[in-house]
């Protein structure tokens, strides 16, 4: 990008572009470069990982788990049907966070409770048994400061509020499930 | 951004700023765009949330997670968190400006156990941008993978530990048409 800047910089100083031109192709170039990263990358591999679409959460009582994530995260609840409702990271008609591509929706929570009847002969076919667990998830908040957060934390009724590492603190949900809340400063470069 | 850009070039002109900040700062401007303002709002109830920071994946053998998430959704172990027992392998967003990552590790006996959850997360959906069902099809049967469920758009796989792992596009797996699709 910096070589890009300065060859368009030169072309400006020597006459060749004009001054809108100038200003005109940076502002192209600097909104278009996240975009073109992500396709490039698409192009490499179909299988490519933008985000987390989803994640099936199923409980005894979705509808408590589902009120529990929004009251902590101020999340939406949509699509509520007999069994299950889907709690939404972030706003319609908003982006997700820092992503620019328009086919990729917020990261979502589909909380279900699942069906007291067994299932219908001919049904879907069982899956083996995994042995890969996800044992807790942590959800990334704005401006979170540790001692604020934990303090409005106690405050919303939230049991088992404890620190996890420098940058987040663990809790357990409705369902004693181990959630973790931080802020940007703990990513992949940070943790562990 | 143009105004800024607009603003940036008369600094240049008028000799306030020398060439080379000025090349930093466009590039440095085109790298923080996205991140809007979003991170600076804070909600009077509960959090803001940004989105999925990461998921912690327990298995026997972190070495096999990683393998497989990196080699068949493009995952990328961080440099320098590879440990023998676990690794963080990041997608989306830089780290620090929203990316999320799984935390592949080996299971160990917790010093201090928690009693049992009465939720589980059973699987896992990652969005895939320019969806191309056939390439999609192929991709998946050169690197050896059956499809283990699902529909154009939206498919199923296990990964080495038998844990469900589906990606889909947006049309079939938009959060706000949940109950007119399945999942």
């Amino acid at each position: 990008m910096e070589g890009f800047v300065a060859q368009k910089l030169n072309d400006f100083e020597t006459g060749k572009i004009s001054r809108r031109k100038l200003i005109e192709t940076l502002t192209f170039a600097a909104t278009a470069t996240s975009a073109a990263g992500s396709a490039q990358a698409q192009a490499e591999n179909p299988l490519k990982a933008q985000l987390i679409n989803h994640l099936s959460y199923t409980c005894p009582d979705f509808k408590k788990a589902a009120d529990w994530y929004s009251m902590v995260l101020n999340a939406d609840q949509v699509g509520e049907t007999k069994r299950d409702v889907v709690v939404v990271l972030g706003k319609k008609g908003e982006q997700p966070y820092n992503v620019t591509a328009k086919d990729v929706p917020h990261s979502h929570l589909v909380i279900r409770t699942p069906s007291a009847e067994p299932p219908a002969r001919g049904g879907p076919r069982a899956r083996p048994q995994s042995q890969a667990v996800i044992d807790h998830v942590g959800y990334t908040v704005a401006n979170f400061n540790r001692a604020e957060a934990k303090a409005q934390l106690t405050a919303m009724g939230v049991k088992n509020v404890r620190d996890g590492g420098l940058y987040s603190l663990h809790m357990d949900d409705a369902m004693g499930y181990d959630v973790q809340l931080s802020g940007l400063d703990n990513n992949a470069l940070t943790d562990g | 951004m143009e105004k800024f850009i607009a603003n940036l070039v008369k600094n240049f002109e008028s000799g306030q700023i020398d060439r080379r900040e000025f090349c930093q700062t466009v590039a440095l401007a085109a790298t923080v765009y996205a991140a809007g303002d979003a991170a600076n709002a804070q909600t009077r109830t509960g959090f803001k949330v940004l989105g999925i920071n990461h998921i912690s994946y327990t298995c026997p053998d972190y070495t096999k997670a990683r393998d497989f998430y990196t080699s068949v959704f493009g995952l990328e172990s961080t440099p320098g968190k590879d440990n023998g027992k676990r690794a963080n392998l990041m997608f989306g967003p830089e780290p620090g400006k929203g990316g999320s990552f799984i935390v592949a590790r080996t299971a160990a006996t917790p010093a201090n156990p928690r009693p049992p959850s009465q939720a589980v997360i059973d699987h896992i959906c990652f969005t895939m941008s320019n969806w191309d069902e056939q390439k999609v099809r192929a991709a998946l049967k050169a690197k050896g993978l059956e499809i283990s469920g699902g529909r154009d758009g939206s498919l199923h796989v296990l990964d080495p530990f038998n844990y469900d792992v589906q990606f889909a596009n947006l049309v079939e797996e938009d959060p706000f048409k949940h109950g007119l699709t399945a999942n």
